[in-house]
């Protein structure tokens, strides 16, 4: 029994069959694998003079204009079309350009046919033939490109990406319009077939990355991609750790820049964000307006994020060891003022700040769960009104209000939410050790969680980076500072750029 | 065996909540601050036969009736008295945030090293403690007078903080006096009085670890001019044509050379250059020539001061301003002769020049 339940043999067979669907095209045959479904369509054809042919389709995946125009209306009116001498070559004309349609293909098995129709593709059965002719009717419903809703954006492109994977990658392509720019393109999932696109620009990014991010997707043999977690947490080492190891954006010219920089993009049809690899801690406390500010202003809040990391991450277990263990290293006047404004409170600091950190995880995820206008009710009448009664009732002390909550402020400058939530698990774990050992065991566990970090990787790249780096080579590039654009001349030499030089 | 090691690493882990405090001997043992009181000052004063007397000072609270806690106990030795003091308070008396360390005048007679050592091997003192000695009384006594009027550490902070503007009295830390008497077997002391508001009274020169004299109010001032740590002190001379010229000494630095005579180091020369303000009073900077009697009639007061300090060096043998060795600092290469050298046996000369840098007269100085 493992922590994630029984644990289970890794050779035990979960075989895909291969086809899906077998036996020959027929008409026959589309009609047996999608029985019961009442979108699917079927449609006979009959040409002037000529043949009787079959429509197939389904409803609601194609545009009925498309169908009418590109399709229907051409067989009625193309006199021609009836003068073919047999099946074959009228399959031929049509497929060469009697009909409309911007995509043609000729489809000889059952599993592309099926494919094809739930892709929004039109199947046409010609009458004694083994083949049928797929035609792209699609519709392109979809939600307009808007605002990044998650990410502000003071200075840069408002582009975000939507739930549409086609239009995500116009939107990259619109941003960078290097032909080298390379989009490849897998399916994942055995039930949802999503469509998952590997983005990266050729002659830059490291192909081995390439291969190693493309190696790592056709792995997944899952039924569905329906969430973020379905990919990203069976590309990454996700069990061992909760730090983020992909970086993910809404934005697409910060997508754009990671690509630039040598990075390889994820775009997975139905998500409206796009993954970056390799994601390293570094990358997640820098935010996207860095590149639009002064790189003075930009160097000074990237320190703040940094200090604020340390703060969320220590504040609480330095309160507790401080008040518990080394009274000595607070000032007199601050510990006098402690001692007044804990003297009738009847908890142990350790326990005091747990329940307060639990109060306070409690109270945001009240927040995030509720309506906005209920949770910022919720947030109001518990920080404030709960949390001065609390005080006045002498439950909770003021200082580890005050520690709790500038420890809680101070996470949400993390540009990375997901990073915020694993340096709140970490904050709980050192606050346990410090109530055991004080600022040893707070160091300790300090010890413990830089030694994960220095054990953890995102795709070959030390997440440490660009602190710590391989062991062949030197530490490059600045995680505290932001250099003047004009002097960042070179891409990252951790993620090993196929050319490092960025600028003259 | 993976299922046992996991539940035995667990029941590890939870150790330390069965309450058993011997069983996890390996942690630290914590107390809630809030069960503390924290004491600030202490006094250490020779008791009967032998005894040490201790009393502990609390800082005042902030309500009007909130005094200071003050305890007092005595034992053998330092350790157990302190020890005892514990059966006085309401909770554990912490000694961790003791700012102030004072000695009565009869046990710094006495020697002061076994305070100096408590301080250097207990866990909860600092050596950043700041250490007085009562002038002609205990420190008891003192902790007590300063407890009906608040606290003897506020009080001492202040004087510790305006030190430089007094030019009387410099804060000395334990781990000044512990450095100096290894370095150079003597040191001198801050003093104050056990009457209410512990007024400064000099300081107190202390010889291979007891007191050995005090230093009065001009050798109190030459001993902080010789250490250059004079900010604000303020010199009244009288004027030539009439009245008071007030003088605020801004600055002053002293260097020391040995002097060698025939290869044998006879004497030391102490030059002392001294800055000061026309703070007060009639007179024009402009005309050199009065400017320069002002200048000079300075040097002679400070030349005084600092002789003072000097003579008590020289008559007690106790070289506590440091002089040989930043005589040896300044000629390192007679560094051997200056060690073995004692004062007593060393002719001092002493030189002093003042400077008058400016006035605050803006309208003279306009004209």
């Amino acid at each position: 029994m493992g922590i994630f339940g029984p644990r289970r043999e890794p050779g035990e067979p979960h075989p895909r069959r291969e086809p899906r669907y077998p036996g020959p095209l027929t008409l026959a045959g589309v009609e047996e694998i999608f029985r019961g479904c009442v979108d699917f369509t079927k449609r006979p054809v009959a040409l002037e003079g000529g043949p009787t042919l079959t429509l197939c389709y389904l409803s609601g995946m194609v545009k009925m204009e498309r169908v009418s125009d590109y399709v229907l209306r051409p067989l009625a009116q193309d006199s021609s079309l009836a003068g073919c001498a047999d099946m074959g070559a009228l399959m031929k004309k049509m497929e060469d350009g009697a009909l409309y349609n911007l995509s043609a293909a000729e489809r000889t098995t059952l599993d592309q046919a099926a494919f094809d129709l739930v892709s929004g593709w039109c199947l046409l059965f010609f009458p004694g033939e083994s083949a049928v002719l797929s035609l792209f009717t699609g519709t392109e419903e979809k939600r307009s490109i808007s605002a990044p809703s998650n990410e502000t954006v003071l200075k840069g492109a408002r582009d975000a990406f939507v739930e549409s994977l086609r239009t995500n990658t116009s939107i990259v392509r619109r941003h960078i319009k290097a032909p080298e720019l390379r989009i490849r393109e897998q399916t994942v999932g055995r039930q949802s077939a999503t469509l998952v696109d590997i983005l990266y620009i050729e002659g830059l990014t490291d192909p081995a990355l390439v291969n190693r991010v493309a190696a790592q997707l056709a792995d997944i043999d899952i039924d569905a991609v329906l969430a973020t977690g379905n990919i990203e947490e069976y590309i990454v080492p996700a069990q061992r750790t909760p730090f983020p190891l992909l970086q993910y954006t809404e934005r697409s010219d910060r997508f754009c820049a990671g690509l630039a920089e040598g990075r390889v993009g994820i775009l997975i049809d139905g998500l409206p964000l796009g993954y970056l690899a390799p994601g390293v801690l570094g990358d997640f406390l820098r935010a996207p307006q860095d590149r639009s500010e002064s790189w003075m202003l930009a160097t000074v809040l990237t320190l703040l994020r940094y200090t604020c990391m340390l703060l969320t991450l220590l504040l609480p277990a330095l309160y507790v060891a401080m008040v518990t263990f080394h009274q000595e290293m607070i000032p007199t006047k601050l510990a006098l003022s402690i001692i007044a404004a804990k003297q009738d409170v009847p908890f142990r600091s350790a326990f005091e700040v747990i329940v307060l950190l639990l109060a306070f995880e409690i109270l945001q995820e009240a927040g995030l769960r509720l309506p906005q206008s209920i949770g910022q009710t919720v947030s109001i009448i518990g920080g404030l009104v709960v949390g001065s009664a609390a005080v006045e009732a002498k439950i909770v002390s003021p200082a580890v209000l005050i520690v709790v909550a500038v420890a809680g402020i101070a996470g949400y400058t993390m540009p990375s939410q997901e990073l915020a939530g694993a340096l709140r698990i970490w904050r709980f774990l050192l606050v346990a050790a410090a109530s055991l050992a004080g600022l040893f065991g707070a160091a300790a566990a300090l010890a413990a969680l830089v030694a994960h970090l220095a054990g953890l990787e995102s795709f070959g790249v030390s997440y440490l980076s660009p602190f710590a780096t391989e062991s062949d080579g030197p530490a490059q590039g600045s995680g505290l500072i932001r250099r003047p654009l004009p002097r960042v001349k070179w891409r990252p030499a951790a993620i090993h750029p196929a050319n490092r030089r960025n600028q003259r | 065996m993976r299922r046992v090691l996991c539940a035995l690493l667990a029941a590890a882990l939870l150790l330390p909540l069965a309450g058993c405090r011997r069983d996890v001997a390996a942690l630290p043992r914590g107390r809630e601050i809030e069960d503390m009181e924290l004491m600030q000052t202490l006094g250490v004063d020779a008791a009967e036969a032998g005894q040490v007397a201790v009393t502990a000072s609390s800082g005042a609270g902030d309500g009007p009736d909130s005094g200071a806690t003050v305890v007092n106990g005595s034992a053998a030795t330092l350790s157990a008295a302190v020890l005892g003091l514990q059966s006085e308070g309401a909770s554990y008396l912490y000694f961790g945030h003791v700012g102030q360390l004072l000695a009565g005048e009869e046990l710094a007679r006495r020697g002061l090293w076994p305070t100096l050592d408590y301080v250097l091997r207990d866990v909860e003192m600092r050596l950043d403690t700041a250490l007085y000695l009562v002038r002609g009384g205990e420190a008891g006594a003192a902790l007590e007078a300063a407890a009906r009027d608040g606290s003897a550490a506020g009080r001492l902070e202040a004087m510790a903080e305006d030190a430089g503007l007094l030019s009387g009295s410099a804060r000395r830390t334990v781990k000044d006096a512990i450095t100096d008497l290894y370095a150079q077997g003597a040191t001198f002391l801050p003093a104050v009085t056990a009457e209410t508001g512990l007024p400064a009274a000099g300081y107190g020169i202390v010889k291979d670890g007891a007191l050995a004299a005090w230093a009065g109010e001009d050798a109190a001032r030459g001993i902080n001019l010789l250490l250059g740590s004079v900010e604000a002190d303020v010199v009244e001379l009288p004027l030539d044509g009439g009245g008071t010229a007030a003088l605020r000494v801004v600055g002053a630095s002293a260097s020391v050379r040995p002097v060698v005579e025939g290869g044998a180091l006879t004497g030391l020369t102490v030059i002392c250059k001294v800055e000061a303000n026309l703070a007060e009073g009639d007179l024009d900077l402009r005309d050199e020539q009065a400017a320069h009697a002002l200048e000079e009639a300075l040097a002679r007061v400070e030349h005084d001061r600092a002789w003072a300090a000097l003579s008590l060096a020289r008559e007690l043998d106790a070289d506590y301003l440091g002089l040989l060795s930043r005589a040896a600092l300044a000629r390192p290469w007679h560094k051997a002769a200056l060690e073995n050298a004692s004062l007593a046996g060393l002719e001092l000369e002493l030189s002093v020049e003042a400077e008058l840098r400016r006035g605050y007269d803006a309208a003279r100085q306009e004209g």
